[in-house]
């Protein structure tokens, strides 16, 4: 039951059709796990929480540095030093006192990602590294829990929805194969701002609607973007019969 | 003849930019770009001649299916994207 100032507060998203009271009601029971408070983590997580998602985990092993301002907006200059997750903490909290936020402040084993993930409706990718992606679709397939998928660097970025619910939805791993060198960072190779804004805005949004089962997620599509043209592409993932992640469910 | 093209990184780093060619497969697309910039080569495929884990491929807007042998047949006005994996977040 929304209380009158819940109504008011998220009044201009339950006016929406697509979300009324029982989309604003499972955004409030939902527990959502975001790895990464960085460039993608930011708006994921402001978002979310302005939306009203009940319970918000956040896992980053990180401080705030002077570099990260540029684009992780949900730090500020007077919080650099201070871990990412407390400082995120504290916008969120200020953003909107209505939800409940657990930090956990280290680089996650593939064990303790199981056992969070488990507790979660969803999961959030903005992490850095594609070792902690991986597992964090192997933690996502063996658990059941749908996995929205974000990656930016340069001028580029790249959005997709893995539900292991879906029968025939690929996997992360069926995209991409485990064992590569790792990729380049944006420390390394260097972002324009808003383009992490623009691709964990998008992030932000699909989880919304995989959680009150919105619409069409992106799920079994890669959407690509190409910031220095502003060109989208739309590109059709496949399930691979082989995929040693998610060949085992459905 | 079949389109190929690489994302803009790959273009701006490997000097790559979209090319047609005449080809039944994949495979054989690659080839023809390969033989005009050998440094493409060892970034898409590994040191057996299979997909790098870090690469996909799509042929008009499908993934392919056999990123072993890149034997994934192309009509003749096909349109190949390749693209790598971003980590960055
Ligand atoms: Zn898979």
């Amino acid at each position: 039951m929304l209380s009158d100032e819940q109504l008011l507060r998220y009044s201009r998203q339950i006016m929406l059709p697509e979300v009324e009271i029982e989309g604003q009601e499972a955004w409030l029971n939902a527990r959502v796990l975001i790895v990464g408070l960085g460039g993608l983590g930011s708006p994921v997580a402001m978002y979310l929480a302005a939306a009203g998602v009940g319970s918000l985990v956040l896992v980053d092993d990180d401080d705030v540095d002077l570099s990260n301002l540029q684009r992780q907006i949900v730090h500020h200059s007077g919080r650099i030093g201070r871990p990412k997750v407390e400082s995120a903490r504290e916008t969120l909290a200020a953003l909107n006192p209505d939800i409940a936020i657990q930090t956990l402040c280290e680089r996650l084993s593939p064990q303790r990602l199981e056992e969070l993930v488990e507790t979660v409706d969803l999961v959030v990718d903005c992490c850095d590294n594609f070792a902690t992606r991986f597992a964090i679709n192997r933690a996502c397939f063996r658990h059941g829990r749908p996995l929205v998928s974000g990656a930016a660097i340069r001028l580029e970025g790249q959005v997709a929805v893995y539900d292991p619910r879906q029968p025939d939805s690929p996997c992360y791993q069926c995209l991409y194969r485990e064992g590569e060198e790792e990729g380049l960072t944006c420390s390394e190779s260097g972002v324009l701002s808003p383009l992490v804004g623009i691709i964990g805005s998008v992030q932000a949004m699909e989880a919304l609607k995989v959680l009150a089962n919105i619409g069409r997620p992106l799920v079994g599509r890669l959407q690509l973007l190409d910031a220095h043209s502003m060109d989208w592409r739309t590109l059709k993932l496949k399930k691979d019969p082989q995929c040693s992640v998610c060949s085992q469910v459905g | 003849m079949a389109t190929l093209t690489f994302t803009r990184h790959l273009d701006r780093y490997l000097d790559c930019p979209p090319r047609s060619f005449e080809a039944a497969t994949v495979a054989e697309a690659l080839e023809r770009a390969f033989d005009e910039n050998q440094r493409l080569a060892s970034y898409i495929l590994d040191d057996q001649r299979h997909l790098r884990k870090n690469i996909a491929i799509f042929v008009d807007g499908h993934m392919i299916r056999d990123r072993r042998h890149l034997s994934d047949a192309l009509a003749p006005d096909s349109s190949i994207y390749v693209l790598q994996a971003l980590s960055g977040g």
